[in-house]
């Protein structure tokens, strides 16, 4: 067996043990429930660009064993009647791959996005798995893969991870391959009984915490709960309010009409300007995407010289692609034309994030918010006014990688727009560097232009580093 | 007390290790770094304490100030302070800066941070102190500590008087680190290289943009993002303030002295003996109430006092402490040259009746001429002259030139030059301080030199004073 294969085969295997806890983490339970789409969803959208059409048959045979490697394709959301208790993953029965995987004729790369778009738009069937792909092939001969994924069955990090995981190191089909636990039984939940088992969990929690809380308190001097209490409460203040204020021209923001951007640029020369500003991968895309901004606000005679963006904080070290982390939002310099001196900047302002010790707070919070109607938790992902971007790096696979056979080209990442004008996604592939770019295309006024500031903005920072 | 701390002293062995020269940049902030506390507060409790403030001026800080520490713009303390400085003026406020300086702010200079900032120095690195507080607050501190750059938020002076505006953003957090950068392009200075010291939670930005950087005393939030940043922290001892118990102990204390120079003098005139009846006055003088403060004595050579009797000692002057210290040294059979003035002053009367100084009046040329005959037939005889050649007090460590006078009189009595220095008095009894607290005095004495002539005496004082500015740099172990 070639080295390839067995590598593959490895990376199979950790496909087939991904993601199978049974109930939804706390932030994903909160998400779930708050969903409104499109404008508060959180669908994860690819688009992968491939070299060549696949053959049909061998592309459903591929997705077919993926879904019966990876179970948690073939599993819905099971929701308990009351909120007492988190949702549940359960086998859906009535799986059909027919359903959820399709195939369609497009004229050239616009109508590749175009597509791609109003299939991020469409809403997902809850009660079904929460996945959906299409082969769009080009009359060209080249072909690309939009594949819609829902933020509870993996966020945009995990979707980068388990493509990875499912696509194939050569161009030839593997014939034995690995499958996960046949045996596992088809858990079949009810929805009634999962809220009294939560309703019963709860009692026994609560009153547990409670007297672990009550105990605390009375053993720590109240003018320490208060300074604390403020310190906290100060430190949420801040980084609700403090970053700069909207941009008057990325809006009316309505989230209802999407138009996606894709850009690519070679990755030695990002991580070379990222190494000279002592800064990651990351604060070199908020830069990136920032000069774009710049641009786009100079082309339409605007003078702004700092806008909100929503980034992504490691809260275990700063410098490692950690697992855990924190959404925040910085006040993005726009103004900053060097773009090193822009990445030094951008690499400052997040880095401060790190004195906030209420960076978690959505973590702290869900749990609570749970207990709550949904349009509580709803509200409270909406208190923090949303920044005019979110921008996101995702590491990809570091060597070029094929599916049913055809090798793919890129890896382009449109992330959510929960409120924002863009959501950016960074994907390494390879060498390259796949920026995936959601537009509220109600809140830009001159797609083109944003296109070629970001185009130039690209073109600059790769100038930086070479 | 005595001595830098173990963490101080890898710090400084890390920098001496490190790369030299001027493309490695050294930032310091002020407030918290520098100085222990906030200099604004200073500048802020003197315009109180001359009922500058108005009560809805002095409401509208509070209020502003209780915001900024509870999530609030944090900096919009300082512009309420900076509008309300329209109209005054530049030069006055100049002047505020310098007398608040020597008052208040240069006793809170920390003696590890200044440290640092020496061993930048010694490295050739460029030092600048980069502060959101103003020029006003920051020269005086700078000037001290030797460092030339300021990075530093800027008023707008029309006419000699404030606007009310500042020139550019307040250097707070971001706009802190962006003056930085700039600072570093224009002097070429290599971030990637260079050191920079802060302890508030808005400095991340600036310790962000140097390879090194270190949370010096940092506050709680800076002290948690420098552990999951990975970046050292530096916890420098504050100067020693003072306490009730140490004015208490201070009172008691000079009780000892006179009560020492009472029993002394007794005891030596019932046995008919002047000198004698002096010599133990002064030993009484000087250890009974450094007893009673706290007050120790850690003396390196001490054998160099006694082997070149009589001699002119000349040791560097920063409080009042270094009299009853040297005094205490020295022991017996020497005097001090003071002013003419001083003569009658209450406070030192006492002390004069024991040391018999020789009086010199120097606004008589003759007459001084007079007594310092008098003073080198005094040496011939046996007694020795304790002489600080700095003149006055310093108000920080930083040593004074020095004056001619005693190497004068070296050359003219033929008798050597034991050179003593003196570490921290000035931090246990701060200058224009009554309080003495309690600690250990660091003490060295160098090589006597001997042979002084006119001939060559410029150069050999400047040598000697490098010798004083070494010692005080790099303490012998």
């Amino acid at each position: 067996m070639s080295p390839t294969t067995s590598e593959d085969l490895e990376r199979w295997g950790s496909a087939a043990t991904w993601s199978s806890g049974a109930e939804l983490t706390p932030v994903q339970t909160l998400l779930w429930r708050a969903e409104r789409h499109p404008v508060q969803s959180s669908t994860t959208t690819v688009v992968i660009d491939l070299d060549r059409a696949p053959d049909w048959q061998r592309f459903v045979a591929a997705t077919e064993w993926g879904t019966r490697l990876v179970r948690r394709l073939r599993q819905r959301v099971v929701d308990p009647v009351v909120p007492t208790a988190p949702p549940t993953w359960a086998d859906d029965p009535t799986f059909d791959l027919r359903y959820h995987l399709r195939r369609e004729r497009v004229a050239g790369r616009d109508e590749v996005l175009a597509e791609a778009a109003q299939v991020a738009l469409r809403p997902f069937d809850r009660s079904r798995p929460l996945w959906e792909g299409v082969l769009l092939e080009d009359t060209d001969g080249g072909a690309s893969y939009v594949l819609k994924i829902h933020h509870a069955l993996a966020d945009p990090l995990g979707t980068v991870q388990l493509l990875s995981m499912l696509q194939s190191g050569r161009r030839a089909h593997t014939p034995r391959k690995p499958l996960g636990d046949e045996d596992a039984a088809p858990a079949e939940v009810d929805p009634v009984d999962l809220a009294v088992a939560g309703l019963r969990g709860d009692a026994s929690v609560l009153a547990g915490s409670a007297w672990g809380a009550a105990r605390s308190l009375l053993s720590t001097r109240p003018s320490t709960v208060v300074a604390s209490g403020l310190r906290y409460g100060a430190s949420v203040r801040r980084l609700l309010t403090q970053a700069a204020p909207p941009s008057p021209e990325l809006a009316p923001r309505t989230g209802r009409s999407w138009a996606f951007l894709t850009l690519d640029a070679p990755l030695e020369p990002l991580r070379t300007v990222a190494r000279r500003s002592g800064a990651t991968l990351d604060d070199v895309a908020v830069a990136l995407v920032l000069g774009g901004l710049r641009r786009y606000h100079e082309r339409r005679g605007s003078d702004v010289r700092e806008v909100p963006v929503g980034v992504r904080v490691s809260l275990s070290r700063a410098d490692d692609l950690g697992n855990r982390f924190a959404g925040a939002v910085i006040s993005g310099p726009t103004a900053i034309e060097d773009p090193v001196d822009r990445v030094a900047a951008v690499r400052g302002e997040v880095l401060s994030l790190h004195t906030e010790r209420a960076l978690e707070v959505l973590d702290a919070a869900a749990p609570l918010l749970n207990r709550m109607p949904s349009f509580v938790g709803a509200s409270a992902l909406r208190v923090a006014a949303p920044p005019d971007a979110f921008v996101l790096t995702l590491p990809g696979p570091p060597k070029r990688r094929y599916m049913a056979g055809a090798q793919v080209r890129g890896t382009y990442v449109l992330g959510p727009l929960p409120g924002s004008a863009l959501t950016v996604v960074l994907t390494t592939l390879g060498d390259t560097a796949c920026l995936g770019v959601n537009v509220d295309a109600s809140a830009v006024a001159d797609l083109a232009a944003l296109r070629a500031s970001l185009e130039e903005a690209v073109g600059e920072m790769v100038a930086a580093g070479r | 007390m005595s001595g830098l701390s173990t963490a101080a002293r890898e710090a400084i062995d890390a920098i001496e290790a490190g790369p030299q020269g001027p493309e490695v940049g050294a930032f310091f902030d002020l407030d918290g770094t520098l100085v222990a506390g906030y200099t604004a507060a200073t500048f802020y409790g003197d315009r109180l304490k001359g009922r500058e403030v108005s009560p809805a001026e002095f409401l509208r800080t509070v209020v502003t100030a209780v915001d900024g520490e509870l999530g609030g713009d944090p900096t919009r303390i300082a512009h309420v302070a900076f509008s309300a400085m329209r109209g005054e003026s530049e030069e006055a406020f100049a002047d505020l800066g310098e007398r608040l300086f020597r008052a208040k702010i240069a006793g809170t200079i920390r003696r590890e941070s200044r440290a640092l900032v020496a061993a930048h120095q010694r490295a050739g690195h460029t030092v600048a102190v980069a502060s959101a507080a103003t020029a006003y607050q920051i020269a005086p501190v700078a000037r001290d500590l030797g460092v030339e750059h300021l990075i530093c938020t800027r008023l707008v002076v029309e006419d000699g008087q404030f606007t009310g505006e500042t020139d550019g953003p307040m250097l707070w957090g971001r706009h802190k680190a962006s003056g930085v950068r700039a600072f570093a392009r224009e002097h070429g200075v290599d971030l990637a290289e260079s050191y920079a010291y802060g302890n508030g939670y808005e400095d991340v930005a600036f310790l962000s943009s140097v390879g090194h950087p270190t949370a010096l005393n940092p506050h709680r939030d800076l002290r948690a993002a420098a552990a999951r940043l990975g970046w050292p922290v530096l916890d420098l001892a504050d100067p020693v303030g003072g306490s009730l118990v140490a004015a208490g102990r201070t009172v008691a204390a000079l009780a000892g002295m006179n009560a020492g120079v009472g029993a002394g003098l007794a005891y030596g005139l019932l046995r008919g003996d002047r000198s004698e009846a002096r010599n133990t006055a002064v030993k009484l003088a000087t250890h009974l109430p450094m007893a009673i403060a706290g007050v120790s004595v850690d003396v390196l050579h001490r054998e160099r006092l006694w082997t070149h009797r009589p001699a002119i000692f000349v040791a560097n002057h920063q409080s009042a402490l270094d009299i009853p210290v040297l005094g205490q040294l020295l022991e017996r059979d020497f005097t001090i040259v003071a002013k003419k003035e001083a003569r009658w002053d209450p406070r030192t009367f006492v002390g004069s009746v024991v040391i018999d100084p020789a009086w010199i009046d120097r606004s008589d040329s003759a007459s001084a001429r007079a007594t310092l005959d008098g003073v080198v037939d005094r040496i011939r005889g046996g007694t020795s002259l304790m002489i600080f050649p700095e003149g006055t007090r310093s108000a920080t460590p930083v040593l004074g030139p020095f004056r001619k006078g005693a190497f004068h009189l070296a050359a003219q009595a033929g008798v050597p030059v034991v050179p003593v220095v003196l570490r921290n008095t000035g931090e246990l009894m701060r200058r224009s301080s009554l309080v003495l607290n309690p600690g250990v005095v660091d003490v060295c004495v160098l090589e006597p030199e001997t042979d002084w002539s006119a001939d060559d005496m410029d150069d050999r004082i400047a040598a000697l004073r490098q010798k004083f500015q070494d010692t005080l740099a790099r303490w012998p172990q």
